[in-house]
């Protein structure tokens, strides 16, 4: 139920919504507990409930930017990361999470917080196993460039 | 760095997930063990990952919380009425109870799995079990290989020069990934994580050594059991208990603790640990 909460409020950006959602999830999961086969993986079961209930609810509460301007960003970003700053406040991860576009967020949380299957992350984001990967290969480089940037902004290597 | 590494680079991430075929990823650990550069950006990225894990993994939960959700889970069952109405919602709270147990364990299944060994486990494999299910299979420490110079580090200098003799004891498709010194239940243990090389080798194995407490033995020095999809076998070394945790089956867990054994034993005599 943890888990859930925190991947909510990552993916939100708001622990009162994500409390919220998160009951939404278990309520959802009750109703539909008959459609659940035994032997599939429960978890993931319980995710895919809560990114629904997310997407159900997103467009009235947020106008969460859409992956076409990810592209965007991507495009703005250089091509080779430079160095990662070795000790990082939680802070400053999260703050980097946090700007990336919502569907590569969730993405990279499955993935490397929650650490799904990228097949399991399919099936949880009801997307191609080749988005997945192409979501998560853009995610994690933004991430590391928005790191590599609080590097430069600490001062660490330039000139390199 | 050249094509090469940037082939590598584009796999790093996914070797870190375990996603790679076993040919490519053989491919990937062949390139890292002779390019520092792409073994140092694989620690970058290894380290970004367990920064953010424990990043998110520190958001705190609003107090009250899972008592709000069961709360709201239970005012939904239908009220019971009469005839039809009466057995649907009766029903419905049976299915209400069973899904929140389910939940509830899902939420800790640890303690599921180890209520069902209960009974079935002596209490003395019962101490290694539930070491492993804390530490290796609800994944308090991420599935990531740690390079060796940061496991010996996290094993200090007594157990650190097991490291070495538990790999090469290993089979080819096995590795150690993660090895340090942990609690559970109050218990110390020395832990080594063991992964299946390979994205289509989901293995995971524990050795797990503890001090052994007074009264505490294995008949027969050995012992083997299953429990849930686990398999446990303990034996005990010199004043330790031993145990070998994992999801192959009874004959490649015993295979794999009789090779082990002897370098444990042979090491726990000879450094006498403390």
């Amino acid at each position: 139920m943890h888990e859930l909460y925190r991947t909510a409020v990552r993916l939100l950006g708001d622990g009162a919504k994500a409390e919220d959602v998160v009951q939404e999830t278990y309520l959802q999961a009750w109703k539909s507990f008959a459609r659940f086969a035994p032997g599939t993986n429960c978890r993931a079961w319980l995710f895919k409930i809560l990114v629904n209930t997310i997407h159900h609810h997103r467009r009235n509460w947020f106008n969460l930017r859409r992956v076409a301007d990810s592209d965007e960003i991507l495009e703005r970003t250089a091509v080779c990361t430079g160095p990662v700053p070795e000790r990082i406040a939680r802070a400053e991860i999260l703050r980097a999470l946090t700007s990336l576009p919502a569907d590569y967020r969730a993405a990279v949380l499955l993935a490397d917080v929650d650490e799904f299957s990228y097949k399991e992350i399919a099936g949880i984001l009801n997307v191609p196993l080749g988005t997945v990967m192409s979501r998560l290969s853009r995610g994690r480089k933004l991430l590391r460039e928005q790191l590599s940037e609080l590097a430069r902004s600490y001062g660490i290597g330039e000139g390199a | 760095m050249n094509t090469a590494c940037d082939k590598v680079r584009d796999h790093l991430d996914a070797y870190l997930s375990r996603e790679l075929p076993e040919e490519t990823s053989r491919e990937v650990q062949h390139h890292l063990d002779a390019c520092p550069q792409c073994a140092a950006e694989l620690e970058t990225r290894a380290r970004i990952r367990t920064q953010l894990q424990d990043a998110v993994r520190a958001t705190p939960v609003p107090a009250g919380f899972e008592v709000r959700v069961r709360r709201a889970l239970n005012q939904t069952a239908p009220r019971p009425r009469t005839g039809l109405w009466a057995v649907a919602a009766a029903a419905a709270v049976i299915l209400c109870v069973f899904l929140v147990n389910l939940l509830r364990n899902q939420a800790n299944p640890e303690q599921a799995i180890l209520r069902k060994a209960s009974g079935r486990l002596t209490a003395v494999l019962n101490v290694g079990l539930r070491d492993h299910l804390h530490c290796a299979v609800f994944r308090k420490y991420s599935k990531q290989p740690l390079a060796a110079s940061q496991m010996a580090a996290d094993l200090g200098p007594g157990f650190a020069d097991l490291l070495p003799r538990i790999q090469a004891k290993l089979p080819g498709d096995l590795r150690v990934i993660q090895a340090h010194h942990c609690e559970a239940g109050g218990r110390q243990y020395t832990h080594f994580i063991i992964a299946g090389v390979g994205r289509d080798n989901g293995k995971i194995v524990s050795l797990i050594l503890t001090r052994r407490e007074p009264g505490e033995s294995l008949a027969g020095g050995i012992d083997q059991t299953g429990v849930d999809r686990f398999q446990v076998v303990g034996f005990e070394s010199h004043d330790y208990l031993a145990y070998v945790i994992s999801d192959m089956d009874a004959q490649q867990s015993l295979q794999l603790a009789a090779s082990l054994a002897p370098t444990v034993r042979e090491y726990l005599a000879a450094h006498a640990v403390g």
